[in-house]
């Protein structure tokens, strides 16, 4: 059997791993026990108690008077104690994503994904799910500023304009430097802003641009686009750094293709086969089904090989391959098998690579199959060269004012800190940004934008594909659309964005639809369902080898000693969240560490080296911890972007170091690597918050797979044992007997990609609560719903899986039975239920909880200093669910299947007198999860998708010789490795 | 740290002593909390003199030879538990101490509106006198009602069985003057009996707020539109058949009537003035929440209205009764579970209940003649908290 392992010590020394782990739980155990102090503070307590208790209550203490306020005039639209949906547009770090917000009360708490967004498709990220937060954050600005101190509008606008209009006069450059803005509303504002002020240019500036793709499609097809890969329709999926389920480009729609086309339900069922070339483990290589280890120096040289052997393959070339570091024959083989079905990629920002794998494509025939030009993709605009010359001009002087929306290249650009002293030194600096950021501390005016849930907007993520975005709640703060202040410094008196929108789509965008003649009624529908699509036109256009000669030619990067590979973490993407408590706390999808960023470093090197998890080695002087990572390549360290922020806010400062100083320019365009580094080993530790072995199962199979060619002959292989396991079932007892409902939940392990979506979401709806770096240090993590990960095979380059946990909701649940106070009895519908207010925190349930999804609260996490992050003031709680318990200090808390929104929906259902329809009810993790890994519903229900996947022969249960009977199943992980 | 090494060895000899000087200091927290009084605010430009003679003006000293009642005889002062249609001191105080005294006299005197006109007759008051009464009334609205001190006889038969015990135990272990021991031991043990039930049975009714009635800002009856005009509940409480609330109507909805009725059998013009005033004005009105379920129970009128078909007198009792509205029910756990117990589903016509295909099978073969809440799972413990 395969041997399965969590991290490497585990995999090196097992018994030691396990006596250590069990040290270490002894260790805290004892601190506790420590503060604690014996039995004479009990003794004392007890007394005290007694006499409090009762002097309190014969003295009859008498609650505090509520007040209920009702509405003078009640909204239309609003019953109390009901959730409105509101559909909108999230686009934040070049992450696009079509959503529903829940409002209650007039409050948005959370963010669900919209099913009629094709681009989106009903998924959501952990980003996306982490930017209700956003909203409530104490970093966000009060007033607009000058100068640091408070300041009105009025003067901001009196100032500014005076200031436009005399550069203007003078003749001297202004530049509106902004990330790529995908709302054509708010470029026809620009315009008519450019219009006012001749002198201003528009320059767009993206932390992690697609600058390389970009210029090579330029050169290759005549346009500066990002042609639409549809990773569903490739039978061959090769990747070259490009991490496509985690951070590049669109990664929940690639997330979406790439799960549907490698779902293997059915017999017939068709999968598609992943390579990945790359240096550090990325969630998208975790999932690969071949993975190559490879420096990003090599990458080039690589493609050009596998350029130069397809060309041979199909004769239109005769010259001898240039050698490649590693085999590319095999996947060569594959994709000359798929043409048409098959899709390359890479994740560089270099032009001449971009060009090769153009090429690559090109040879295959996979333009018009798997990359389409109908709906090429507009979330990645700016061109890293144009940012040069801004510097340059700021330099000289040419410029003299800079305004800057959306941007932050003093805190992610290699030349930072130059750019803060020439921001500040600029005659006119202004920052529309809506929160602290280290630009914004540079510039002189702050106009605060408020945030995208209190902003009316629209984007057109693709070409034909509209959406809108629409206030959610009224500002929180003194904010005002950027749009109106342009509009208001170009001279309008009482710029209203909301009417400049609505009649720009009426005027432009209600002609590409037939299907209302009334403007004002397309208006609303789209309104209403968040999104409108435009026939796709369908001009393709024609492929050129221009530059590709020039770039096979140009020879390969020198390698020398250490290369460094910069990478977007899952969690924080480029950084501009980096203030989000949900997502500092959310573990790295591989690393499983929270709170910090590290150098993952080789496993062969840090065994030669001795070095461990949390020695300290420094990069080019720069401190950072290790993570031993399984799987990283020789000679390479991945350190991740976007943390290290200084001016973030309580949560986000000082957390990790600042890793674009690393980066540097290169053929016009930022690279994200770099070869010859300085890597020292010192003799420092540095602690992080690993969650990672947490939750020990002790190496039993918690994690069964298979290989698709054995999956076509028998769909149950690798689940053999479930039939052993079911014949050894004996009970005692009778079998519980559901009469209604029973509630269950699938996950497609096969589909499951680990991006951890589902953590947040499902903090998000059930008031979980973060913890901080000490806590998850100390195993403490509380999220409802982790993804484990575990490794197998060759440390060098382990196959890895990820598996969601929750609750199980076991039928014969360990846990109900010890709990000394039936605070946790069985539902009638199959649920395993957590009554809080009789839970008197023995932790028996806990400790007999064989899957370890029970979270105990240790503290208070809420209004309490000591957690001062997201729940510590009024405006962070804001977000709290209302429908769910916001526990405290003491009690058991877990997952409850979200039996508020089954309440809710049964609710629903019994007021109108009709049945639950299958997938009515969705737990906030099923509802947006990008993969579509997780299916929730009624077992009784014949014709349910969960009963069809419960019967499934892939299906098992964790630890289910235990005979826990789960109510939640896994369907085996089927990998397409090559026979 | 620092409570380590507070709990030393001394712990177990002063423990008794700091339970006994907690006990005593909550009693007289307690009690301190009712005793703050506040010093009285004289309006610029008047003395204490004045606030004083109207206030015996108010409350009927002076003068002597009226022959017109008191104003406290229909304003009281202080709060009451019985209904008063007429305004208190304090409604009055608020409504007129931004106002000057020509309204404050012309209400007085002139009154309009039928109540009003009814009472205030024979007026024969002076206008200094009024003045003073303004005066009075002005510095009551900043002074506030003085809290009713609240009664501890709990407090003191606990405090008295204390000392029986104390008495006791010192008589079987020191004095042991009497002779028969039952005598004492019986004292004892009855004593400190009676102690524990009282701190039982007043922890159970702790945050349970049966009969709760407290002041509403604006003497609102149910009694009035509820039963006297019959006005259905669902005119105000519009949502409780979709929603967990019931919802309280908001003030506009009050104008649907109020727009054109103006003045009250009952009270008259003054508290209907105050919906009219809040609405025009967009004041908010601030009800004291009567029905408060703690923050870790869910409790949906959509499901007991909308679908269960309860009556809301059920739970809420005679609402077309109540002048003062009262929680009626103690809103307590046992209460909600005993009727999930008792009460019948509508198994039948409600199209949600096919999904219990086993129990249709049983209610159609006999074996069970009805379905109960509990059976389908209305006292699983997620159905309410979570």
């Amino acid at each position: 059997m395969t041997k399965y392992w969590r991290s490497l010590d585990e995999l090196n020394n097992p018994v030691e791993f396990k006596q250590n782990e069990i040290k270490l739980e002894l260790d805290a155990k004892r601190a506790v026990m420590k503060k604690a102090s014996g039995s004479s503070r009990r003794d004392f307590l007890k007394t005290f108690g007694f006499s409090v208790a009762a002097a309190a209550v014969v003295a009859s203490c008498k609650r505090p008077v509520d007040k209920a306020i009702p509405y003078l005039v009640k909204p239309e639209e609003v019953t109390p104690g009901m959730a409105n949906y509101y559909a909108s547009s999230y686009f934040e770090a070049n992450e696009y994503c079509s959503v529903l917000v829940k409002v209650r009360d007039g409050r948005p708490i959370k963010i669900e994904g919209n099913d009629l967004s094709s681009v989106s498709q009903k998924g959501t990220s952990a980003r996306v799910q982490a930017s209700v937060l956003d909203l409530y954050d104490d970093a966000r600005f009060k007033t607009p500023l000058k100068r640091g101190e408070a300041t009105n509008w009025e003067e901001i606008d009196s100032y500014i304009t005076k200031k436009l209009e005399q550069l203007n006069n003078d003749q001297k450059k202004v530049v509106l430097l902004t990330s790529s803005i995908i709302s054509p509303t708010t470029k026809k504002v620009i315009a008519s802003f450019q219009e006012k002020y001749p002198n201003v240019e528009w320059v767009k500036y993206d932390a992690v641009s697609a600058s390389g793709i970009l210029e090579a499609n330029q050169q290759s097809f005549g346009t500066a686009l990002i042609p639409d890969y549809r990773f569903e329709r490739a039978k061959v999926i090769a990747s070259f750094g490009a991490d496509f389920l985690g951070t590049w480009l669109s990664s929940t729609e690639y997330t979406k293709g790439y799960a549907a086309g490698r779902r293997v339900l059915d017999k017939g069922d068709e999968m598609s086969r992943h390579y990945q070339f790359e240096s550090g483990m990325t969630l998208t290589g975790s999932n690969a089904d071949v993975r190559v280890p490879i420096k990003p120096s090599e990458e080039k040289t690589i493609l050009t090989a596998l350029y130069y052997q397809l060309m041979q393959a199909k004769g239109f070339m005769t010259i001898a391959a240039p050698d490649s570091p590693v085999d590319v024959k095999g996947l060569a083989e594959d994709l000359l098998a798929n043409e048409g079905k098959s899709l390359v990629v890479s994740g560089s920002n270099d032009v001449n690579t971009q060009l090769i794998v153009n090429a690559i494509n090109n040879l295959l025939g996979n333009y018009g199959s798997t990359i389409l030009f109908d709906r090429p993709l507009n979330t990645h605009q700016a061109i890293d060269a144009d940012f040069e010359k801004v510097i340059s001009g700021l330099k000289n002087k040419e410029i003299a004012g800079v305004l800057c929306w959306g941007v932050n290249p003093v805190y992610n650009h290699p030349n930072g800190e130059e750019i803060k002293a020439l921001i500040s030194g600029a005659e006119l600096s202004v920052s529309f940004s809506d929160r602290k950021d280290e630009t914004t501390a540079a510039c002189h005016w702050v106009c605060p934008a408020p945030h995208y849930l209190e902003a009316w907007n629209d984007a057109k993520p693709k070409k034909g594909v509209f959406s809108l975005s629409q206030p959610t709640i009224s500002k929180l703060f003194d904010s005002r659309q950027v749009q109106e202040t342009l509009l208001k410094w170009a001279g309008e008196e009482q710029p209203n964005y909301y009417e400049i929108l609505k009649a720009n789509w009426e005027e432009n965008f209600s002609g590409l639809q037939s299907k209302y003649s009334d403007s004002r009624l397309f208006w609303n529908d789209t309104l209403q369902k968040g999104v409108f699509e435009a026939e796709p036109t369908a001009e393709v256009p024609v492929y050129s080898e221009n530059g590709l000669e020039n770039a096979l030619q140009l020879g390969n990067s020198e390698s020398q000693g250490w290369e460094i590979v910069l990478y977007q973490s899952v969690a924080l993407k480029d950084g501009s969240s980096a203030n989000n408590p949900w997502l500092q706390e959310l573990p790295d999808p591989i690393a499983k560490i929270s709170w910090d960023n590290f150098a993952a470093v080789p496993v062969k090197w840090a065994e030669e080296n001795g070095v461990q998890n949390e020695s300290v080695i420094t990069i080019n002087g720069i401190e950072m911890p290790v993570f031993v990572q399984p799987g990283q390549a020789p000679d390479t360290i991945s350190v991740a972007l976007g943390y290290g922020r200084e001016t973030a806010g309580k949560v986000g400062d000082g957390i990790g170091k600042n890793m674009y100083a690393l980066a540097s320019i290169k053929n016009n365009a930022k690279q994200l690597w770099l070869s010859g580094a300085d890597v020292k080993t010192t003799d420092k530790t540095y602690e992080l918050a690993l969650s990672q072995t947490h939750h020990s199962m002790e190496g039993r199979p918690i994690v069964r797979e298979t290989n698709f060619d054995k999956w076509q002959l028998d769909p149950a292989s690798g689940n053999e044992i479930r039939k052993e396991h079911l014949e050894h079932h004996v009970s005692l007892y009778p079998e519980q007997e559901f009469k209604g409902h029973h509630w269950a939940m699938a996950v497609d392990l096969g589909s499951c990609v680990g991006c951890g979506n589902c953590s947040i979401s499902c903090q998000a709806e059930n008031n979980v609560q973060v913890i901080g770096k000490e806590q998850v240090r100390n195993r403490r993590i509380m999220h409802w719903i982790r993804v484990d990960r575990y490794f197998s095979n060759d440390a060098e380059n382990p196959d890895v899986y990820h598996q969601p946990v929750m609750c199980q909701h076991c039928d014969n649940a360990p846990c109900e039975n010890v709990c000394p106070v039936s605070a946790t009895p069985h539902s009638e519908e199959g649920l395993n239920q957590m009554a809080y207010n009789r839970c008197v925190g023995t932790k028996y349930c806990v400790n007999n909880c064989p899957y370890k999804v029970r979270r105990f609260n240790w503290f208070q996490y809420v209004q309490n200093p000591e957690f001062d992050y997201a729940s510590n003031s009024d405006l962070g709680r804001m977000v709290l669910n209302p429908d769910v318990t916001v526990r405290s200090r003491g009690v058991v808390e877990k997952c409850s299947f979200c039996v508020q929104r089954i309440q809710e929906k049964k609710a629903e259902a019994k007021v109108a007198g009709r049945m639950l329809e299958d997938g009515e009810v969705q737990p906030a993790c099923v509802q947006s999860c990008p993969a579509n890994a997780l299916v929730f519903g009624d077992l009784n229900d014949e014709n349910s998708k969960i009963n069809k996947l419960f019967k499934n022969e892939r299906n098992y249960h964790l630890l289910e010789e235990l005979h826990t009977l789960p109510s939640v199943g896994y369907l085996t992980k089927v990998r397409n490795k090559k026979a | 740290m620092r409570e380590h090494f507070f709990w030393g060895g001394f712990m177990k000899k002063t423990q008794i002593f700091i339970s006994l000087f907690a006990f005593v200091t909550c009693i007289l927290l307690s009690t301190n909390l009712y005793a703050d009084s506040s010093e009285s605010v004289v309006t610029e430009g008047h003395s204490h003199e004045d606030v004083k003679r109207g206030e015996r003006f108010f409350k009927g000293l002076l003068p002597f030879d009226r022959e017109y009642s008191s104003c406290v005889s229909c304003h009281n002062l202080n709060r009451v538990d019985t209904l008063n249609w007429n305004p208190s001191a304090m409604d009055i105080a608020i409504k007129y101490v931004d106002k000057d005294f020509e309204s404050f006299q012309a209400s007085v005197m002139n009154p309009v509106g039928v109540k009003m006109e009814a009472s205030h007759v024979n007026f024969d008051i002076s206008e200094e006198d009024l003045k003073t009464v303004k005066i009075y009334l002005d510095n009551f609205a900043h002074t506030g009602v003085p809290p009713a001190k609240p009664t501890h006889y709990n407090l003191i038969l606990f405090l008295f069985l204390g000392l029986l015990i104390t008495w006791a135990v010192v008589e079987l272990i020191f004095i042991r003057k009497i002779k028969l021991k039952f005598i004492p031991l019986i004292i004892l043990l009855g004593a400190f009996g009676w102690q524990v039930k009282m701190i039982v049975t007043d922890a159970i009714k702790l945050g349970r707020q049966e009969n709760y009635a407290p002041d509403q800002p604006i003497k609102f009856s149910h009694k009035v539109h509820a039963g006297e005009n019959g006005i259905d509940c669902i005119y105000c409480h519009t949502t409780a058949e979709q929603s967990k609330s019931a919802g309280i109507p908001a003030t506009n909805l009050c104008m649907n009537c109020h727009i054109l009725i103006r003045e009250g059998t009952n009270s008259g013009k003054f508290e209907i003035a105050k919906v009219v005033d809040a609405a025009e004005n967009g004041h908010s009105i601030e009800w004291k929440r009567i029905h408060n379920l703690p923050d870790h129970v869910y409790f949906s009128h959509a499901v007991h209205v909308g679908s269960g078909k309860l009556d809301c007198m059920q739970c809420h009792g005679p609402v077309e009764e109540m002048d003062i509205m009262e929680q009626h029910s103690d809103l307590s756990m046992g209460w909600c579970v005993n009727c999930h117990r008792d009460t019948e589903v509508d198994f039948g016509n409600n199209g949600y209940y096919e999904h219990y295909v086993k129990l249709h099978e049983e209610m159609k073969s006999g074996a069970i003649d009805s379905v109960k809440a509990a059976d389908i799972g209305a006292n699983d413990c997620m159905r309410c908290h979570y």
